[in-house]
């Protein structure tokens, strides 16, 4: 096959040629691979890859066990991939081809429209039996707490808009209604609609699955609405810029060029001085942490990123006491909900171990407390789980 | 260790590559089977016994047998060999069917073994018999080197997914290979190539599959299920037969020469076609060794009918121990008794088109035998294909599949056709100026390109089967 056309009847010329060119091809591709393997032999380990955000495999140990039942030969090449020399740009020249195709969803992530990265949830991976578990567990703390309930839908369900065409969204509307009916009409508040009415303005990043603090704020809204408090005035006029180069979680899974986001806040949630305690330790007077703004998890910025429990002295007298229980949603959140309570308790049950119920009856003072829970509805169905 | 892989392609290619063309004249074939032992030991440590002793027994048989030849002696010897072989196949992949079977029959309890299906055992086998019928027949030089018959059966390139070679195409080559660079070059190219098919087309386009077979196929749209079982189709053909480029392309650059296995199978016009461009090592496999021993087509049209059916089941079977294999391969053996009998009369007056259209038809219903196993999961899906639950004809999800796939499943359309291939020739071929250098340009350019794309795409591998684990 390989002889196709070097007849001897041909001239020494061109069969001359003719090699020089193959020995250059095979050159080429040789080159490729001895460059790669000798630079990949050179290279250092890396025991953390910020690009992906995830620990990366080390190289695993070699004992006559782990050889026969082939461990270390799965090990071994799973270290060999995440070390690979360069791995980041290869992720980076991948990415690259896929939107080349024409692709609009990479690692799970839409690419939407207006610069948007609208991250994809799709409603296989959240059975019925999951949503009645969840369910369930709210109905009890709700009946015990009688606890408010706001389940914030993601930027799938607010943007569909911005959405690539076609494109599945696991629609969270049923989930919310099921969600009213089983805790009550009374006790849920249902942001969906107001949401989706300011669906034209940036309430969510387009570079991370957070919304913003403009999102928090129609938030804010409907909880002062559905608890009959008068909110504070939190418009887009009294926002302040904090940081203008904010490249979020969802940008970190497509690694495309893409236009940073803005972190807003509200200097008027900073005019009464707060003391905060993180964790039972670290002590804070402010709910803001300027130093996240210099790393890649700038979302952290808003009540240190995440912990298991934060006592908040708000420093409004009002003689009220919030128990929240959140995720990260609610963190940029609990600096408006500050002007309407004295204390404040936050409890994320992703870091909580122990008896939930004993442990806010801990905390309860003799006057009773407001229980809110706080939650994306994907982190709801993923995260809420209590003992 | 799979082709697709970084320790594959940067440990132990370049390494093995480099002991190989270091080593003097008749230690490369030392380098050759101690390379392929640890290729093969590194996903099988404990079976890597089972291959030497296959290896061995079949040696001792060879040996054994061509100084008997034409005796009595010569023929047990033979049939020892075959028992010995298709025992180790029967029992390693056959065994747990067998019990499931009698058990689902008979209503017994039998414990299934649950043993691994050594990786290979299925091409490995097959060669090895084809050496010792060659030297019966005398159609093969018994080989007097343990060593060299050790490199035949283990030699990694096409140790782990074909092609199936048999002993007398690579019979000299074991001894006495010369690749100039001309083979390497060509060789390294085709390396690439397969590489390229598995990694940036079967994979990418697998991934589309993946999504749809774990669908409800009650709630599917006609569209979903055709676009599913399109992109199946493409993903096995191109995997399968990247493994093969992959694998001719090690072995030319070694200086063998193995057979082709496929040859633009998709563009057949009558599934007799079809089977003689998909897996080409494996349907003359069947014929030399089965379908002409029985009497082929020498015995009148209901023997040959017969025998066409019997290969195709075996066909069928080879390709996983279930009982939808069987049927997939009865399914061909059916349209390919049909077109013996008059659709091959009738689709010769047809326009080829038709030809085609039918072909594709048969075959992409193969598959969805082929690929869901069960009765009730092959029944929903072919429901799904007709709209026979009621299912709308195209919906929101199917065309978001097509939207986001279009040009992935062009691309893959038209590679599975000769186009590129006819497109090189004509260049290649070409004595003008401009043609000769882009070809000299392109020749580099292309494989280079492909090779990067392959790596990139196979660092961030979320998703790399190897399919033929069943095999």
């Amino acid at each position: 096959m390989h002889k196709n056309g070097i007849g001897s009847n041909q001239i020494y010329g061109e069969n001359y040629r003719e090699k020089r060119n193959a020995a250059l091809t095979a050159g080429v591709i040789c080159v490729i691979l001895l460059t790669l393997t000798v630079a990949d032999f050179l290279r250092e380990d890396r025991l953390f890859s910020p690009q992906e955000n995830r620990v990366l495999a080390a190289k695993p140990e070699l004992t006559r066990e782990s050889v026969l039942d082939g461990s270390f030969m799965k090990d071994y090449e799973t270290y060999v991939t995440d070390q690979f020399v360069g791995r980041d740009k290869w992720i980076s020249i991948k990415t690259g081809t896929d939107v080349l195709l024409q692709k609009k969803e990479i690692n799970g992530v839409y690419l939407g429209r207006d610069d948007y990265l609208i991250e994809q949830h799709l409603k296989a991976d959240y059975p019925e039996e999951l949503e009645e578990q969840k369910l369930e567990l709210l109905e009890k703390l709700v009946g015990r707490w009688d606890a408010r309930v706001m389940l914030v839908p993601t930027a799938d369900n607010i943007f569909p808009q911005r959405l690539p065409a076609y494109a599945e969204v696991y629609d969270q509307r049923a989930l919310l209604a099921a969600a009213k009916e089983r805790v009550g009409g009374e006790h849920f508040i249902d942001i969906y609609d107001t949401l989706l009415q300011h669906s034209d303005e940036e309430i969510y990043y387009r570079t991370d699955h957070h919304w913003t603090s403009r999102g928090a704020y129609y938030g804010y809204q409907a909880w002062a609405a559905a608890v009959g408090e008068t909110p504070q005035d939190f418009s887009v006029e009294t926002a302040e810029t904090v940081s203008e180069d904010f490249l979020g979680t969802l940008y970190s899974k497509v690694r495309l060029p893409v236009k940073p986001d803005r972190i807003e806040y509200f200097p008027l949630t900073e005019q009464t001085p707060v003391r905060i305690v993180y964790d039972l330790q670290k002590k804070s007077n402010s709910f803001y942490e300027r130093s996240y703004l210099e790393t890649k998890n700038q979302y952290g910025y808003f009540l240190d990123d995440n912990h298991a429990f934060i006592e908040i002295d708000t420093g409004h007298p009002t003689g009220r006491t919030l128990f929240v229980i959140k995720d990260s949603y609610a963190n940029c959140m609990i600096p408006m909900l500050a002007f309407h309570y004295e204390k404040i308790y936050v409890v994320d049950l992703r870091y909580m171990n122990g008896k939930l119920f004993p442990f806010m009856e801990s905390y309860e003072p003799e006057s009773g407390m407001d229980v809110l829970v706080l939650y994306n509805c994907i982190h709801f169905l993923e995260e809420f789980r209590y003992w | 260790m799979v082709f697709s892989s970084i320790l594959f392609l940067f440990r132990f290619l370049p390494i093995f590559m480099f002991c190989y063309f270091l080593s003097p004249g008749r230690v490369k074939n030392l380098a050759l089977f101690l390379g392929s032992l640890i290729f093969y030991a590194w996903g099988e440590p404990v079976y890597v016994v089972l291959m030497l002793f296959s290896t061995v027994s079949d040696y001792i048989h060879g040996r054994l047998i061509g100084t008997r030849r034409g005796t009595r002696a010569a023929k047990g010897l033979l049939v020892s060999s075959l028992v010995i072989n298709l025992m180790l196949l029967g029992f390693f992949k056959y065994a747990d069917f067998l019990i499931q079977s009698v058990n689902a029959l008979a209503g017994t309890d039998f414990p299934q073994l649950n043993l691994g299906l050594p990786i290979g055992i299925s091409f490995y086998t097959f060669q090895t018999m084809s050496y010792t019928i060659d030297v019966y027949r005398g159609e093969a030089k018994v080989q007097k080197s343990l060593l060299d018959f050790g490199v035949f059966v283990t030699m990694f390139p096409q140790l782990i997914a074909g092609p199936i070679v048999k002993y007398r195409q690579v019979e000299e080559r074991l001894h006495d290979r010369r690749p100039d660079i001309l083979a390497i070059s060509y060789g390294a190219k085709r390396f690439v190539t397969g590489l390229a098919k598995k990694v940036l087309l079967a994979n990418n386009i697998g991934l589309l599959w993946s999504l749809i077979k774990d669908m409800d196929y009650g709630e599917m749209s006609v569209l979903t299920a055709w676009i599913g079982i399109g992109a199946f189709a493409l993903q096995i053909y191109f995997d399968f037969s990247g493994y093969s480029d992959m694998a001719i392309g090690l072995g030319t650059v070694m200086g063998f020469e193995f057979p082709e296995n496929f040859n633009y199978p998709y563009i057949s016009k009558s599934v007799t076609e079809f089977w003689r461009r998909w897996h080409i090592s494996l349907s003359s496999w069947f014929r030399e060794y089965v379908y002409i021993p029985l009497g082929g087509n020498r015995k009148g049209i209901p023997r040959q009918l017969a025998n066409i059916f019997i290969v195709w089941m075996l066909t069928g079977i080879w390709h996983g121990a279930g009982w939808n294999f069987v049927l997939w391969g009865i399914w061909f053996a059916f349209f390919l008794i049909l077109e013996k009998l008059f659709i091959g009369r009738i689709l010769s007056r047809l326009p080829q088109v038709l030809g085609h259209v039918y072909c594709l038809f048969v075959v992409l219903l193969s598959w969805v035998i082929f690929e869901l196993e069960t009765p009730g999961a092959i029944g929903n899906y072919l429901g799904a294909m007709f709209g026979l639950g009621g299912q709308p004809i195209w919906d929101r999800q199917a065309l978001y599949f097509g939207r986001e796939n279009l040009v992935l499943l062009l691309i893959g359309i038209l590679a599975a056709t000769p186009l590129a291939a006819t497109l090189t020739q004509r260049l290649h071929k070409s004595r003008e100026g401009y043609a000769m250098a882009s070809y000299g340009i392109l020749e580099k350019v292309i494989p280079a390109a492909l090779l990067l794309l392959s790596i990139a795409y196979v660092v961030d591998a979320s998703y790399n089967p190897f399919l033929y684990f069943r095999f």
